[in-house]
Order: structure tokens, then C-alpha cells, then sequence
């Protein structure tokens, strides 16, 4: 990430870590007591995820929604074109597991457009030139006003000025148009309840609710999101609104357990009312029930995002230090299970500092540093390590110091 | 009393080492130093060359296992507390500069005169976040001098960026990351802290004075 972009970033990730600190003062017993809580549930699904699997299924089901489980991102991926194979545009919400999949270049290379509601991941998927997410809850937070006003004025081909305003209308007024357009909607979860066959998604745009009001309705959510009821759920994504954002609660928590239906005529059954006619869940294992045998810590994460604020290295390289908006140390511990050894290599598992500041801010304290040393213990195993570090260890064994002459 | 210095205080910046023993010998401590100290296994365990490690360390351990260790390292402290009781089965008996200076100021063998200087602390990692010692390299400050604190500190403290290898493989990373660590400083005059690397890669920014906890100490030690 360049110079420009990373003084963006930390202007944003300022902003969000004040928030933070002011409101973890103001409120601590009561997060930390949520905080407790929070790492309870996790702690739960981990151990029982296998049985959470199976509740999910039978109750989503149970509930009118199909549950289709997907091994890895291209089955999930051949689901998800089977239904929208006959579409020519998709809108979508933010979501790492989206991403993950790798959704967007494969509607791409088949020819179907894909709208993203999000303003930052609109931002980002009309911006030629960077990637991103550089945060879960902010991905265009690397980006200043005026370049996102540049980006603006290159996609809308008139002059948009450098006015949070002026951006906002206008990419707000191409996408409702594109949705218009869209019978397909899909999104992630931020937590699943298994017991309640029921979703929980978080929101401020609004977004979320037009893409599930769609005909279909599409979640892509990976197993590691599930808790046993809707009141774990909305514990667990208080927590993360808490550490992404620095607030308390987001603008929208949408819950979602059937397609749209009511009863209002002599208590028989209808579908099809104002919202979706069908809801389908993809559960994604991907890997993460491979990570669930040695590295079931890597699992806990609630997805806020705390960790890179204050990590150091992600302060000075931005996304590069992570996989597909899985960032910092525990992205990266994370992208050995979801894709393999060598995107972990070669997200950064040697950069970082093992300095452990991430699991001071972690809200369930995930000891990313510990599983960073397992991981590369294995790395340079199989003989894959930066060279310097050879060369080290090598004057270690041979003189008792890691140093030259 | 063994005194390991360590790597970087015996090879690179052994104006540490030189301070620390001044402060023994003044406060009438009986210690000893080997001359083929050898390594404490950090950079190995840190860097994932895990069965290197393991031979290093065991050599180090049979130098080091019935004596009473005193090391100005932060790294070798949490390596030899902490990894050498996980990984060799055995508990050794380690003190850090910081903590052994204090108890030595607390029971009357040292001294400390008062500094005008502006000082800041910075956490090392490995013996702040990893060992939890926050308090015994404060507690020699606020004896000379008005502790200024930065607002990242104790477990909340930014790294040097120089751990677990990143300095050697990706220096440019580490150099920026201590340039902000450096930045956190603010206008103090002077940054303590307690890890010989810290000291080596904080002071190649050239900006704020960086000093060992014993350097310090001893600039304030009544003679």
C-alpha cells in the first residue's frame, strides 16, 4: 500500500481506536462483562460445531429455507451459479466470505454483473487501481475524499466533486438503479443461530435489507459463524460493533430465518408477501474444519476487526499483511486453512513482530502470535522461510550469535 | 549470580552490559559472566526454527541451569522463563535488570539522584505483553525523574518492530514501524526501555536519545 493510502488509513483507524478507547472507559463493566459472555458462546460453538452443523441444516429447513453445504469455494460457487446462471446482474452486500470465495472474478468471467451496495466496496470495486478491504467494517478506508472523488468522476465520466455529499448521491443513485435491475440478492451473515434456524446481518446503509428483499435471496456464511441461539447471535455482534466501530449498536440488525410469508387469512399459510421467495443458505466449511483439529483459536473471531488498527505491521503495509479482507496475523493464520500453505507464506506469516498487541485488543483475545509461531514451526519444516532467516539461525548454531563478523 | 547479557549487550551495544556491571559492582554484588554465553534459542523459537532451537537451547541450558540468572534482555528473559519451562521441562531461576535494579534501590544498596531530563518509558514486548513486568522499570523512573507516559503503554504498547525476525527479513517494515514508535514519544528527551533490540533498532531512527534502563541508572546513581 502506498504512502497516500496508509495516511488515509490512519486518519480512519484514529477516528475508530479513539472511539473505542472513549466508549471501552465509559462502559467497561458492562463490555466487559459482554465480552465474557461472548467468548463463552464461541467458545461453545467451537467445541460443538459438529452438532451446531447438524441443528443448523435440520432448522433452517424446518424453518423454509434451503441449506445447501458447500466442502470449498468452488462448490460453493457451482450452487450459487446454478441458481443465477440466467441473470445478467447480482447485488450483494459486504462480505469477507463472499470474498473469500473469490465470487466476484468468477461472475465476471461469466459474464454476470455484480453490484455492490456498500458504498466503501462500491468504492473499491470501481476503483481500477487498489484493491482492498483495508478493514471489515470500513473497506475503502486506505482511500481519501479526493480520490474517491477521482475514482467517481472516472467512472461517471463527469467531474464529482471532492464533497462526502456529492459522492455519496451519486454512486448511491447508480446503484439503487442497478438494484432495480437485480431479482438475486446476496449476502453474508455476521452470526448464525443454529438452534433458531436464524441469521443475524448488521448494517448501517440499509443496504442489506434491499438485497434480501429480493426474489431470491442468497447467504454465504462460513460454518464458523454458527452460535446456538438468537441470543448469542445478537451478543456476539454487539461485541463486534463495539470493537469495529467504537459504538454501541449498528443502524440495522436484520434477522432472518424463512422466506417471506404470512398467515393473515384464516392462519393459512402463505408465501411470497413484500420479501424473498426463496432464502438459501450456503454453509462453508472451506477448510475451516481442518483449522477446527489444531487451530481451533484461529475460530473465535468475531470479525471486528480490532487486531489491525493497532497492529504494527498492518500500520505500515495495509492489506498486504492479510488474504482477500481476512487482515492481519490471524487473516493470515486463517488463509493456511481456507487456501493453503503458500498463500499463508505468502500473506505475511514471517511478518509479523509476534509483539501480541493484537490480542490485547482482541475482544476474545485470540493468541494470534502463538499460532503464527506454530504455523511457521511447520512452514520451515516443509523449507519454506525467508533467507535471512537461514542464514541467522545457521551463525546461531554454529557460533552463538545471530550476528555477522 | 550469573549475569547473561545476551547477544546484542555482548556484541553490539555493550555500552549495557558495561553499565550493568558498574551497577553490580557498586551495589557489592557477587556475580560472574561466561565468556562463551552463547544463545538464549529466541530467534530461533520465534522464527519457526523450532529443532535448531532446541539444540541451542539445550547447550545454553547446561551452562546456565544452577545458577541464579540476571539478564538485560527482554527476550532472553521470556525465553528462559517461559519457553524453557514449556519446551525443556525445566524452571529456571531469571531476573531481569529492571526488576533486580529495583529490588536493589528498594533495599538501600543503590541510590538514585534526581534527572532533569524528560523520560518516557517503552514496553518491550517480551517483557511487558509476554512476562507482564509493567510496573518494576516505572517504579525506577518515578525514583529520578517525572515518568512521562506515552499514550500506547503497558499492554497496550506498540512494538519497536523489530520481533521475531521481521527485522532481518523485511527491514523496511520494521524501519517504519519504529519511526512511529519513536513518533509516540512525543517531545520527550529521552526513551528508556528494558530489550537490547528495542535499543538497537529504536536508535537507528536517529531521533530521540534511547537508553537502557541501566544507562539510566547509572547517569543517576549517587556516587
Amino acid at each position: 500500500m502506498d504512502k497516500n493510502n496508509l495516511n488515509s488509513l490512519h486518519k480512519s483507524f484514529k477516528v475508530i481506536r479513539d472511539r473505542k478507547i472513549k466508549l471501552l472507559e465509559e462502559e467497561a463493566d458492562r463490555i466487559n462483562d459482554l465480552k465474557e459472555h461472548v467468548k463463552e458462546i464461541r467458545k461453545y460453538s467451537i467445541d460443538n460445531l459438529e452438532e451446531l452443523i447438524q441443528k443448523a441444516m435440520n432448522n433452517f429447513q424446518e424453518n423454509g429455507m434451503e441449506v445447501i453445504f458447500a466442502e470449498d469455494s468452488q462448490k460453493a460457487l457451482d450452487h450459487i451459479y446454478q441458481i443465477i446462471k440466467d441473470e445478467e446482474i447480482v447485488s450483494k452486500s459486504k462480505s469477507n466470505t463472499i470474498n473469500e470465495i473469490g465470487l466476484s472474478p468468477f461472475l465476471e468471467s461469466k459474464g454476470i454483473e455484480l453490484v455492490e451496495t456498500d458504498l466503501g466496496d462500491r468504492i473499491i470495486q470501481i476503483d481500477p487501481d487498489t484493491s482492498g478491504p483495508s478493514h471489515p467494517i470500513g473497506p475503502a478506508a486506505h482511500l481519501d475524499m479526493n480520490q474517491i472523488a477521482e475514482i467517481a468522476s472516472n467512472k461517471f465520466k463527469r467531474e464529482v466533486k471532492a464533497e462526502p455529499e456529492e459522492i455519496l448521491d451519486i454512486i448511491k443513485n447508480d446503484v439503487l438503479k442497478r438494484l432495480e435491475k437485480c431479482n438475486i440478492g446476496i449476502t453474508g451473515a455476521n452470526s448464525v443461530a443454529a438452534e433458531d434456524g436464524a441469521l443475524l446481518m448488521v448494517h448501517n446503509e440499509g443496504n442489506i435489507t434491499l438485497v434480501s428483499m429480493k426474489d431470491i435471496h442468497i447467504v454465504v456464511t462460513g460454518i464458523d459463524k454458527l452460535v446456538r441461539t438468537i441470543e448469542d447471535a445478537v451478543s456476539v455482534v454487539k461485541l463486534e460493533t463495539i470493537f469495529a466501530t467504537g459504538k454501541t449498536i449498528p443502524a440495522y440488525m436484520n434477522v432472518i430465518s424463512s422466506p417471506s410469508k404470512t398467515a393473515d387469512i384464516e392462519q393459512i399459510l402463505l408465501k411470497d408477501m413484500y420479501g424473498a421467495k426463496r432464502v438459501i443458505l450456503i454453509l462453508l466449511d472451506n477448510g475451516r474444519r481442518k483449522a477446527l483439529q489444531e487451530y481451533d483459536e484461529c475460530l473465535l473471531c468475531i470479525g471486528c476487526g480490532s487486531c489491525i488498527v493497532s497492529c504494527p505491521v498492518y500500520n505500515v503495509t495495509g492489506y498486504e499483511f492479510g488474504y482477500r479482507g481476512y487482515l492481519g496475523g490471524r487473516g493470515i493464520t486463517f488463509s493456511n486453512f481456507i487456501k493453503d500453505n503458500e498463500t499463508c507464506f505468502n500473506s505475511g506469516l514471517f511478518k509479523c513482530t509476534e509483539c501480541g498487541l493484537c490480542t490485547s485488543e482482541c475482544p476474545v483475545n485470540i493468541k494470534t502470535n502463538k499460532m503464527i509461531e506454530r504455523l511457521r514451526n511447520e512452514s520451515v519444516e516443509k523449507g519454506a522461510f525467508p533467507e535471512k532467516h537461514h542464514e541467522t539461525a545457521e551463525r546461531i548454531k554454529k557460533k552463538g550469535s545471530p550476528f555477522e563478523d | 549470580m550469573m549475569y547473561f547479557r545476551g547477544c546484542v549487550a555482548r556484541e553490539k551495544l555493550d555500552k549495557i552490559s558495561k553499565s550493568t556491571e558498574e551497577i553490580l559492582k557498586h551495589a557489592g554484588i557477587d556475580y560472574k559472566i561466561i565468556e562463551d554465553e552463547s544463545c538464549c534459542g529466541s530467534f530461533l523459537l520465534r522464527t519457526g526454527f523450532l529443532q535448531d532451537a532446541e539444540e541451542v537451547m539445550q547447550k545454553t541450558l547446561d551452562k546456565i541451569k544452577d545458577e541464579k540468572i540476571l539478564t538485560s534482555c527482554a527476550g532472553c528473559y521470556r525465553t528462559f522463563k517461559k519457553d524453557y519451562r514449556e519446551i525443556m521441562g525445566v524452571e529456571l531461576d531469571v531476573i531481569h535488570t529492571s526488576q533486580f535494579f529495583n529490588e536493589l534501590i528498594e533495599d538501600g544498596k543503590i541510590e538514585l539522584e534526581p534527572l532533569s531530563e524528560k523520560v518516557t518509558y517503552h514496553d518491550p514486548c517480551h517483557l511487558g505483553r509476554h512476562m507482564e513486568e509493567y510496573d518494576a522499570p516505572r517504579e525506577i523512573l518515578n525514583k529520578t525523574t517525572e515518568l512521562v507516559e506515552m499514550e500506547r503503554n503497558r499492554e497496550n504498547a506498540r512494538c519497536c518492530g523489530a520481533g521475531a525476525g521481521v527485522k532481518s527479513a523485511y527491514p523496511e517494515i520494521t524501519e517504519e514501524i519504529a519511526k512511529m514508535r519513536v513518533k509516540d514519544a512525543g517531545d520527550a528527551e529521552i526513551i528508556v526501555t528494558t530489550c537490547p533490540f528495542c535499543i538497537l533498532n529504536l536508535s537507528s531512527i536517529n531521533s530521540t536519545k534511547i537508553m537502557d534502563i541501566s544507562e539510566i541508572i547509572l547517569k543517576a546513581l549517587k556516587k
